[in-house]
C-alpha cells in the first residue's frame, strides 16, 4: 500500500507557489422556478470568488437560495442569468469542467450503500474520469487518509454515519478537484465524526483544494473559514474576511466576573468611574482604558474571568439576517 | 472513447456485483417471468385443445416472449435507474460527471441489457425445457435483435425522459409493457399492403417480426426487411436521444434533476 502510495502525485497539485489563483468564480447568478403559476425567486443576485486553498463559509437562513446557488455552480440547475466559471470553464457550456469540482451535497447519499467502500471509490474514481488503475491506486490513498481502512469491504449501509460521511468525502476527492463543495457536512454527526471531518476540512485546504462549506452550525463555520458570505431573500448581502466580520461586529469592551459578589464600596467607586455593573459580579467595561483602575478598584477579589467581549459567527449571522 | 470502455466496465462490475450480493432479486424475477409464461402457454393449449399441435406458433410464441420480457426490461431500465438514484439520493453525483447523462445512463442500460441477456437466457432455456420448444439460434438473428434493441432503446430514453420531468413513471410503465406486448407480437410479416408500411412504422414490430422468421420458422434473412427494421431502430434510437437531450435541459432549467 505504502508504494501504491509513492506512486502518486501529491494529494493537490494545482496549488501554485504564493499566488492567488481564483478557481470559482460565479457571478450575479440569478434563479426563478415558476410554481403554479407564479414565479418564485429563489435567488436573486449570487455572486462568490473562492481561490485555491480557500474556504468559503457560504451562510444563510433556510429557504435563501444556498442550495441553489450551489447546484447551479455544480451545473445541476441552469441559471436565468450570471454565469459560473471554474478555472475559467463554464460547467453549463461544458460538461467536461465538472471533472474540476467535487461536491457532498445534503440530503443526499452520495454513495451506493450496497457497494463497499472500496467499489464505491473505485467506480466513482472511474465515473469522474480515472483511469481503473489510477483509481484503485486512489482509492487505497484515500481509505488509509480517511481511516477506512478497516472497513474497505464493509457495504456503506452498515458503515455509521460518521464514515458514510467520510466515505462521501473522499468520494468527492477522488479525482482531485480543485474546488469541493460541502453541504452540511457535518449534519447529523457526533463529536467525534464532527472533529474528524473539520480536521480533513483543514487538510483539503491547506494542500490547495478550494472549498465551499454550507453550514447550519455557525461555531464549525468560524473555525473553517477564512471567508464568510451570507445570503439572505436570495441576495449576497456580506462577503467577508471571517476575523474581519467578527472584529467589525465585537466592540472594544471588556467584559469582568467575579467570583465573589462586589461589595457596596467598591460598587459605588465603580459607578463613580461611569462604569457599568450588570450584576454583583459582572461588569461590562465599555471603556477599554479603564481596565486598569477598574482592576485596582477589585484588587483582592479574586476574578474568574477577564475578557474582550467579541461576537461570534453566530452574533453577526443573526444581527445580518435580522437587519429589515 | 476509452473513457467510455472504462466507465462499460465499471459499470458492467458494478452490476454483476450487485446481481451476486442480492442474488435472490433476480433469481425470483426469472422463476417470476417462467411462471407467467408457463401459465400463459397452460392456458393456450387448454383452449387451443389437447390434440391441437402448436408447433412454429409456440416457438413463435416463446421468441415473442422473451423479446418482451427483454424489451419491458430495457424499457423501464433508465427511467428506473432515475428514480432508483434518486430516490438513494445518488442522482446528483452521477450528474456530476463530466459524461453527458444521456450517455452515461446509456452506456449503463447496455452493461445492465448484458447482464439481462444472460438472465433471459436462462428464461429461454426454461421455458424451451418446460414447453417442448425448440428455437434455432442463429447467428441470423444478431442484426434483427439489434434492431429491435435499439428501438427499446429509443423508447427507454422516451420514458427516461419522462422520468426526469415528471418523476413518477410507473404507471405509465404498466400500460406501456402491454403495448409493447402487442408491438412485438403482432404478425406483420403476415400483413399486406397499407396496413403492412404501418406495421413497419411501429417501434421494434419489423424487427421483432424478422426475429420470428428467423428463429421460429429457421428462414433466411431478407436484406429489404432487415435494412426496414434497423433504419427503424435507428430512427427511434435517435428521437429517443434527442428527446433525452430536450428533457435533461427542461429539468436542469425547472431544477428538478435533484429532488424527488
Amino acid at each position: 500500500m505504502s508504494s501504491g502510495r509513492a506512486q502518486l502525485p501529491p494529494v493537490f497539485v494545482y496549488l501554485s507557489s504564493d499566488d492567488i489563483m481564483l478557481v470559482l468564480t460565479a457571478s450575479h447568478l440569478r434563479k426563478t422556478y415558476r410554481e403554479k403559476k407564479e414565479d418564485l425567486l429563489a435567488v436573486k443576485d449570487v455572486s462568490l470568488q473562492v481561490a485555491a486553498g480557500e474556504v468559503l463559509a457560504f451562510l444563510g437562513p433556510n429557504g435563501a437560495g444556498k442550495t441553489t446557488s450551489i447546484k447551479m455552480i455544480a451545473g445541476l440547475i441552469l441559471p436565468d442569468a450570471g454565469s459560473v466559471k471554474i478555472l475559467e470553464q463554464d460547467p453549463h457550456l461544458n460538461p467536461k469542467a465538472l471533472r474540476l469540482l467535487g461536491a457532498v451535497l445534503e440530503g443526499n447519499r452520495n454513495v451506493y450503500w450496497r457497494l463497499t467502500c472500496q467499489e464505491n471509490l473505485e467506480y466513482f474514481g472511474v465515473l469522474r474520469g480515472l483511469h481503473p488503475k489510477q483509481a484503485r491506486l486512489r482509492s487505497q490513498e484515500l481509505l488509509e487518509r480517511f481511516s477506512l481502512t478497516h472497513k474497505r469491504d464493509r457495504v456503506v449501509q452498515a458503515l455509521s454515519r460518521g464514515m458514510q460521511q467520510k466515505l462521501a468525502i473522499a468520494v468527492a476527492l477522488m479525482h482531485q478537484p480543485p474546488l469541493l463543495l460541502l453541504d452540511e457536512p457535518t449534519l447529523g454527526l457526533d463529536v467525534e465524526a464532527t472533529e474528524d471531518v473539520k480536521r480533513l476540512v483543514r487538510e483539503i485546504a491547506v494542500e490547495g483544494c478550494a472549498i465551499v462549506l454550507t453550514t447550519h452550525q455557525l461555531a464549525i463555520a468560524e473555525e473553517l473559514s477564512d471567508r464568510v458570505a451570507i445570503i439572505n431573500n436570495g441576495e449576497v448581502t456580506v462577503e467577508e474576511s471571517t476575523d474581519e466580520l467578527i472584529r467589525q461586529f465585537s466592540n472594544s469592551a471588556y467584559l469582568i466576573e467575579t467570583q465573589e459578589s462586589i461589595p457596596l464600596v467598591q460598587q459605588q467607586k465603580l459607578e463613580a468611574l461611569g462604569v457599568e455593573l450588570e450584576s454583583d459580579r459582572r461588569i461590562h467595561l465599555a471603556e477599554p482604558t479603564l481596565l486598569y483602575p477598574v482592576l485596582e478598584i477589585l484588587k483582592p477579589l479574586p476574578l474568574l474571568r477577564v475578557e474582550i467581549d467579541q461576537a461570534t459567527l453566530r452574533d453577526v449571522f443573526l444581527k445580518l439576517i435580522r437587519q429589515p | 472513447m476509452t473513457r467510455i470502455l472504462y466507465l462499460f466496465v465499471a459499470e458492467l462490475k458494478r452490476e454483476w456485483i450487485l446481481l451476486r450480493r442480492y442474488a435472490a432479486e433476480a433469481i425470483s424475477g426469472i422463476i417470476g417471468l417462467v411462471i407467467v409464461f408457463y401459465g400463459l402457454f397452460l392456458s393456450a393449449r387448454y383452449v387451443a385443445g389437447p390434440t391441437a399441435q402448436l408447433g412454429d406458433r409456440l416457438d413463435a410464441i416463446v421468441v415473442g416472449y422473451v423479446l418482451w420480457s427483454l424489451s419491458i426490461f430495457i424499457l423501464g431500465d433508465i427511467a428506473g435507474s432515475l428514480q432508483r438514484e434518486a430516490q438513494t439520493g445518488t442522482l446528483e453525483q452521477i450528474l456530476l460527471s463530466p459524461l453527458r447523462v444521456s450517455y452515461l445512463f446509456l452506456i449503463r442500460a447496455i452493461a445492465n441489457l448484458s447482464i439481462q441477456f444472460l438472465l433471459n437466457l436462462f428464461v429461454l432455456l426454461a421455458i424451451s425445457a418446460l414447453t417442448g420448444s425448440q428455437l434455432s439460434f442463429s447467428l441470423a438473428a444478431v442484426p434483427p435483435l439489434i434492431a429491435v434493441v435499439l428501438g427499446a432503446y429509443g423508447l427507454s430514453l422516451g420514458m427516461g425522459s419522462l422520468a426526469l420531468l415528471v418523476k413518477r413513471v410507473q404507471q405509465v410503465l404498466g400500460i406501456v409493457q402491454f403495448v409493447l406486448l402487442f408491438l412485438l407480437t403482432v404478425p406483420i410479416e403476415t400483413w399486406a399492403g397499407s396496413s403492412q408500411i404501418f406495421g413497419m412504422l411501429l417501434p421494434m414490430t419489423p424487427g421483432a417480426g424478422l426475429l420470428r422468421t428467423v428463429l421460429a420458422q429457421g428462414k433466411p434473412v431478407e436484406l429489404v426487411p432487415l435494412a426496414i427494421a434497423l433504419v427503424n431502430g435507428c430512427v427511434y434510437f435517435g428521437l429517443g436521444l434527442v428527446i433525452f437531450w430536450w428533457a435533461e435541459k427542461i429539468a436542469k432549467r425547472q431544477g428538478k434533476l435533484a429532488g424527488y
